[in-house]
């Protein structure tokens, strides 16, 4: 119990949403391949990782290295045996049946048509093969062909397969309501236990039926009777509700109650099984791989003596070691991490301060491992006004003939507020560089006042004028 | 109490206040020894029979050396003073100068080299730490 809370003691709701859309998406590739060759491929292939990862905690580094190399050439010969089946499952639906939706492949074929324009066909003895595609789709399977898109009927069926018709002999690929191709050539089977009276229409049927999961039925011209190939299963339909049947299982269309319960039976089944796999997942990249991480964060000092001000700490970002899931280190962001020093305790003057845990905030899955420096060194000042001689800072070279005899500020003194501390070692306020190079005789001249923002929090005066005197130089 | 007996009584009051005033006066006059007074200080470029020349508050490093020039008069006893020179706010050097009766002039001097440049002032106070006078100057180019 103490494991699962730990297990989830640092439960995000980022964590939440990945594995939910995980969940989804494995979920929609299993509606979308389900009832395929490539779904019991990919399953083999969930084995065989199994298998691997079972031998690498049993410490068999080779099999577990074999393992690696059959899934990677397994992925590949699945993509390239089941190119048309994998091709079909994307040829055939919509953007949004990918995202959305149970498909319910021939849904809106009108099965009744088809059964009664077959059953017709038969009553009257003619020959007539009709393919019914599913999921795989028929790309490769099928040669030749006339391109028709025409509307499903029983007279366009009748009409079709009539034996004066130039397409009779080929078969109509029905996709839908739209008889979308006629005169198609199929594969033949090399079926050996197909019976003696199979004639080339049945063994041609049986080819694709093999080779894709297509339905279809065969009318025989001789004997006037319905056969329905489905993979390796041949019915011999008696009539057309039969055939409708038939024709309804294959659609999606088991209108049975029990048929849908067990339908969302499993694929609530399914659903659960992905979300605990994610799940499984999460907890073994969040919880599994320990990463430590180190990160530079800034100290927000709070609580501050209102009339106090920080003149200098030994460090104003400290160094944090953090552990965590690599995931989780990997996507933290400086922001996250928060380390506040209450000063409300603190005095005027140096102030050592112990950082702790309790003074840093880290995000839920996160351990502090260590601080560096542990300690901080902050000294406080209250504000103080002072009044502070100005001096002109002169620079540069006066010409050798004069001599500069009196510089006189205006104003002589000017009012200053500061650090206590810091003022205390001032006692006289600066001006910023005056040039001497263009002063050749008396006059005025404006100065800024060097006010280091360190010290100096206000000025009553950032400028002050120079009157000075030049008078000729005595030899 | 008649208006002539409170008249005397208040002379006799004023009287003693006074005396007691001229005591009080005279032994504090007498506990202070007698100051030395500054006449002039001024910084100049150079000195010739005890005299300031080239009096300036800028000097160029090329002069070589800056003076600060003090005259006390009158020096009621021996005495010493401080010249206390800074480089902005940073005390460079302190020079002590001995102040002889009746009048005495004085002065300090530095080399100054191309490090010098920048704003100066020299302090001259007393042994007790009075501040007589600040003189402010600048060393350039």
């Amino acid at each position: 119990m103490d494991t699962l809370f730990n297990l989830f003691s640092g439960f995000r709701w980022q964590d939440g949403l990945d594995i939910l859309l995980n969940t989804y998406i494995i979920f929609r590739l299993y509606v979308l391949f389900r009832g395929t060759r490539v779904f019991r491929g990919l399953l083999g292939i969930v084995v065989l990782w199994g298998a691997g990862q079972a031998a690498l905690s049993l410490g068999l580094i080779v099999t577990n290295w074999a393992m690696q190399g059959v899934i990677a050439v397994a992925a590949l010969i699945l993509i390239i045996v089941f190119r048309n089946e994998i091709s079909g499952v994307f040829q055939t639906r919509s953007y949004i049946s990918f995202l959305w939706g149970i498909p319910k492949y021939q849904h809106h074929t009108p099965v009744d048509i088809i059964a009664t324009g077959v059953s017709e066909l038969a009553r009257k003895k003619i020959g007539a093969l009709i393919v019914l595609p599913l999921k795989q789709g028929l790309a490769g399977s099928v040669q030749g062909g006339v391109r028709m898109d025409a509307c499903l009927s029983r007279k366009t069926l009748m009409s079709l397969f009539w034996p004066g018709s130039p397409l009779h002999d080929g078969a109509a690929v029905i996709q839908g309501k739209r008889i979308v191709t006629a005169g198609a050539i199929l594969p033949l089977s090399k079926r050996k236990d197909l019976p003696t009276y199979f004639g080339t229409r049945h063994r041609a049927a049986s080819g694709l039926a093999e080779l894709t999961d297509a339905l279809v039925i065969v009318v025989s011209e001789e004997r006037g009777q319905i056969t329905v190939f489905k993979e390796l299963e041949i019915h011999h339909v008696k009539d057309a509700a039969s055939l409708e049947a038939l024709l309804k299982q294959h659609a999606g269309e088991e209108a049975a109650d029990k048929g849908r319960l067990r339908q969302t039976l499993e694929l609530a089944f399914v659903g659960m099984i992905a979300f605990v796999c994610i799940t499984g997942l999460w907890a073994r990249f969040s919880k599994g791989m320990e990463t430590l991480a180190e990160h530079q964060i800034p100290v927000e000092f709070v609580n501050p003596d209102q009339k106090m001000e920080i003149i200098s700490s030994s460090a104003s970002s400290v160094n944090l070691v953090i552990s965590g899931a690599k995931p989780l280190i990997k996507s933290l962001k400086p922001g996250q991490i928060n380390l506040t020093l209450d000063l409300s305790q603190s005095v005027v003057g140096e102030n050592k301060l112990t950082i702790t845990r309790n003074n840093i905030l880290l995000p839920p899955g996160l351990q502090l491992k260590q601080i560096e420096p542990a300690e901080l060194s902050v000294t406080l000042d209250t504000l103080v006004e002072k009044e502070l001689p100005v001096q002109p800072n002169w620079v540069g070279k006066l010409d050798d003939k004069l001599t500069m005899a009196l510089a006189v500020p205006v104003p002589a003194r000017v009012r200053v507020r500061g650090g206590g501390i810091a003022l205390k070692q001032i006692s006289t306020i600066f001006t910023e560089k005056i040039p001497l190079d263009a002063v050749n005789e008396s006059g005025e001249i404006s100065a800024a006042l060097a006010l280091d923002p360190a010290v100096f929090k206000w000025a009553e005066s950032e400028e002050v004028k120079i009157q000075y005197q030049i008078i000729p130089r005595k030899k | 109490m008649d208006f002539i007996q409170l008249f005397h009584m208040l002379r006799r009051r004023l009287f003693c206040t006074v005396v007691c005033l001229l005591v009080l006066y005279g032994g504090s006059a007498l506990a202070q020894s007698p100051r030395a007074v500054l006449e002039t200080a001024v910084m100049c470029g150079g000195i010739e029979n005890f005299k300031p020349v080239d009096p300036a508050v800028v000097f160029s490093i090329s002069q070589g050396e800056v003076f600060c020039f003090t005259n006390f008069d009158p020096v009621p006893e021996k005495s010493e003073i401080f010249h206390k020179w800074y480089k902005r706010d940073k005390l460079i050097f302190t020079m002590k100068l001995t102040l002889t009766p009746p009048k005495w002039s004085s002065f300090s001097r530095v080399q100054i080299r191309t490090a010098d440049k920048g704003p100066w002032r020299v302090e001259v106070r007393r042994k007790d730490g009075v501040l007589l006078k600040t003189l402010r100057f600048s060393m350039v180019d």
